[in-house]
């Protein structure tokens, strides 16, 4: 598995210069450096601006795999991808998956993702039974419950150091194939449709919901899903047939577009209302996977992705003021996606997700007054005691970032002396 | 199926590595760096080979490459074989260094030209009989690592080329002498493969990864395909090159 771009995020745009540095064995840069999976993440947070990237994709080892209890040893550079291909085959299945399976587990780790099984699962790091980190200044460090490194390496960015090897607790499945509802909700302007629809559906393992954000009445299809077996041709995910070859033209990504595609998508979805149907995990977990590159999509550009988490009590009324003050601010998004969280709370001290409801959206090439727009929403987000999330944000103030991380300077305090981030650079400095 | 691969730990090596693991065969993995050759083995195991053997030593040395094909003798024979170790010679250092450049002749032609040898006889002298598992289809056959490099002598890597183009055209003479003795060997040309050999260079439309290049290979061996250009547009595109007359092609800094 390698990465799309070596120097750009998935958001692309921006305007980056590294050096490029390949983990093998034992040696690390004798330079600032930041430590690389894939790429995903969709701002700086995998950037390092002037300074060293280390890749870690190619060290991708499966190192040992207990078939009884379904715990697999790996180097950190391993793929959710190359894991998943390997193991729904024998029954098993990681733990939590994020949007797309290119993404290491070592990045995932560093970022610790959520999927759509976060109100049973909580994060990735949950299944994270050890991992072993690398640091300039010290021996490796094994890294399991409760060792000072523990909060911050779980969504520490990178930060504390480099993630060796882990080992992960997977889960047992039935086969290949999800068990889908697809229900429509919304139209009232407000989230309660999507809010009772989660509530009677906690027994599912996994939840999501796409909102329509340029829709008055945050229209919205709910959808909940259950592992079930399936034919044997569905062990193994198709390999992306389309990819998109050229960035598409600047037009296409306006607000009338947008809109256009979210009708269609509404409609579409609209037609098999309530259908429960069965179809292979792939297209289930990673519908974006289908598409290669899909970020050219949105130009050379690029885009922002902005996702934040407002607690629970307060998001049936945030939620949609949140959303009302993009609409207004003419801030276009496709497919917003909305999940509440479960009550899990995550180790690391970096960690986004919280108890309540999480709101991702993408915003094509920001321009000023979008940026000024998101800014406000930061605001909203901050009054309501949510957060922002690091791995998709590219713009959010370092005043900001404090607020929704205060204990930020225990990663600072323990951070490896010899890595950084262009993201950490911009949100840690003194303001 | 028993496969053997020489330079185990190389790019393209260990995701064919990956493909027949996957598929159930049994591997002996051959390297010099023992650490990097376990974890590969370990590899191999989680995602399904039925066993791994690994022998780490000085696998561009006559003496062990020897001893290494009398004991897979021994051992009940080998079906198929990847020989996949190389170095890219520096030409600064080659032109100035004759050690160095007698030392690269040593492992990107020398030692696999030993190494495809003595494997060929080997599987030569141990005929198998056909079972379920190798169906007789396709046993018994040797993918070589070359290179389009050997194609024509290039301004900027002929000591590289040079040693492939040798490897080549060794490999054309053993495949036309073990025809009648039921041993195919392959010749695999693969263009520039994003692996950390290359990691200096910069990626063009053409790099391959070594996936797509290993996927190429195992398909070939299963094939008997003769001569694999991997990707295949490299076939059209080294029949232009050699076809530069050499007054034009020594001007041409490439």
């Amino acid at each position: 598995m390698t990465p799309v771009s070596l120097d750009q995020p998935w958001g692309r745009g921006f305007n980056v210069e590294h050096n490029h540095a390949f983990a093998r064995d034992s040696e690390l840069p004798t330079r600032s450096f930041l430590p690389r999976g894939l790429g995903r993440s969709y701002g700086d947070v995998c950037v390092n601006d002037s300074g060293v990237l280390l890749h870690n994709f190619r060290r991708d080892r499966l190192l040992d795999f207990d078939e009884v209890h379904g715990v697999l040893r790996c180097e950190s550079g391993a793929s959710i991808a190359d894991i998943a291909a390997v193991m729904v085959r024998r029954g098993w299945f990681p733990a939590v998956v994020p949007g797309t399976r290119f993404v290491t587990v070592g990045g995932a780790i560093a970022n610790d993702i959520h999927g759509k099984n976060h109100h049973v699962c909580g994060t990735f790091s949950r299944s994270v039974l050890a991992m072993s980190l690398r640091r300039s200044d010290r021996d490796m460090q094994i890294v399991e419950s409760n060792h000072p490194l523990e909060d911050v390496t779980v969504a520490g960015l990178g930060l504390s150091g480099v993630i060796d090897e882990a080992t992960l607790q997977l889960d047992c499945i039935p086969g290949p194939g999800i068990k889908q509802d697809t229900l429509l909700f919304g139209g009232d302007g407000s989230i309660d449709g999507y809010l009772s629809l989660d509530a009677s559906s906690q027994a599912w393992p996994y939840t999501v919901g796409w909102i329509d954000t340029l829709d008055r009445g945050l229209r919205g299809v709910f959808f909940r899903g259950e592992h079930c077996d399936g034919p044997d041709d569905w062990l193994t995910p198709n390999t992306a047939k389309l990819a998109m070859p050229v960035d598409a033209p600047q037009w296409v990504l306006g607000r009338w577009s947008a809109k256009a595609f979210n009708e269609l998508y509404y409609r579409a979805q609209g037609l098999k209302s309530a259908t429960r149907e069965t179809i292979p995990l792939w297209q289930f977990f990673f519908p974006l996977d289908a598409v290669a590159a899909w970020n050219r999509a949105y130009g050379k550009r690029g885009f922002v992705q902005y996702q934040f988490v407002v607690p629970r009590a307060a998001a049936r009324e945030v939620v949609p003021k949140i959303l009302a003050h993009l609409r207004e601010s003419n801030v276009a998004s496709y497919l917003a996606v909305i999940k509440s969280f479960g009550e899990y709370l995550s180790r690391g001290v970096l960690s986004f997700p919280m108890p309540g409801v999480t709101v991702a959206l993408d915003v094509p090439a920001p321009n000023e007054r979008d940026r000024r727009a998101l800014d406000r929403a930061d605001a909203m987000v901050a009054d309501a005691g949510g957060r922002v999330y690091p791995a998709k944000d590219a713009r959010m103030s370092a005043a900001m970032f404090k607020r929704f991380y205060p204990q930020w300077e225990r990663v600072e305090a323990m951070r490896d002396p010899m890595i950084s981030s262009s993201f950490w650079r911009r949100v840690a400095r003194s303001s | 199926m028993k496969i053997v691969v020489v330079g185990a730990t190389s790019a393209i090596a260990q995701a064919a590595i990956r493909i027949w693991a996957g598929e159930g065969h049994t591997l002996v993995l051959f390297g010099r760096n023992n650490s990097e050759l376990e974890r590969i083995a370990a590899d191999a195991r989680v995602r399904g080979a039925v066993a791994v053997a690994v022998h780490a030593g000085e696998i561009t040395s006559n003496a062990y490459i020897a001893s290494a094909v009398d004991a897979l003798a021994v051992n009940g024979g080998v079906d198929q074989a990847l020989i996949a170790h190389g170095s890219l010679t520096d030409a600064e250092r080659a032109a100035v260094e004759p050690d160095y450049l007698a030392r690269e002749f040593t492992v990107n032609f020398t030692s696999a030209c030993v190494w495809a040898q003595l494997l060929a006889s080997t599987m030569a002298a141990n005929e198998q009989p056909v079972t379920k598992t190798n169906r007789g289809d396709h046993s018994r056959t040797i993918a070589v690592i070359s290179s389009v490099a050997g194609e024509r002598g290039r301004y900027s890597n002929f000591a590289y080329g040079a040693a492939k183009a040798g490897l080549t055209a060794f490999c054309d003479g053993l495949r036309a002498k073990m025809l009648p003795r039921g041993v195919h060997i392959v010749t695999v040309k693969p263009g520039t493969v994003d692996t950390p050999m290359t990691a200096h260079m910069k990626r063009g439309a053409l790099t391959a990864s070594a996936e797509s290049v290993a996927r190429g290979i195992v398909v070939a061996m299963n094939r008997k395909t003769d001569i694999a250009y991997l990707p295949l547009i490299w076939w059209p595109i080294m029949t232009i090159v050699r076809a530069i007359p050499e007054r034009i092609a020594k001007k041409l800094k490439w």
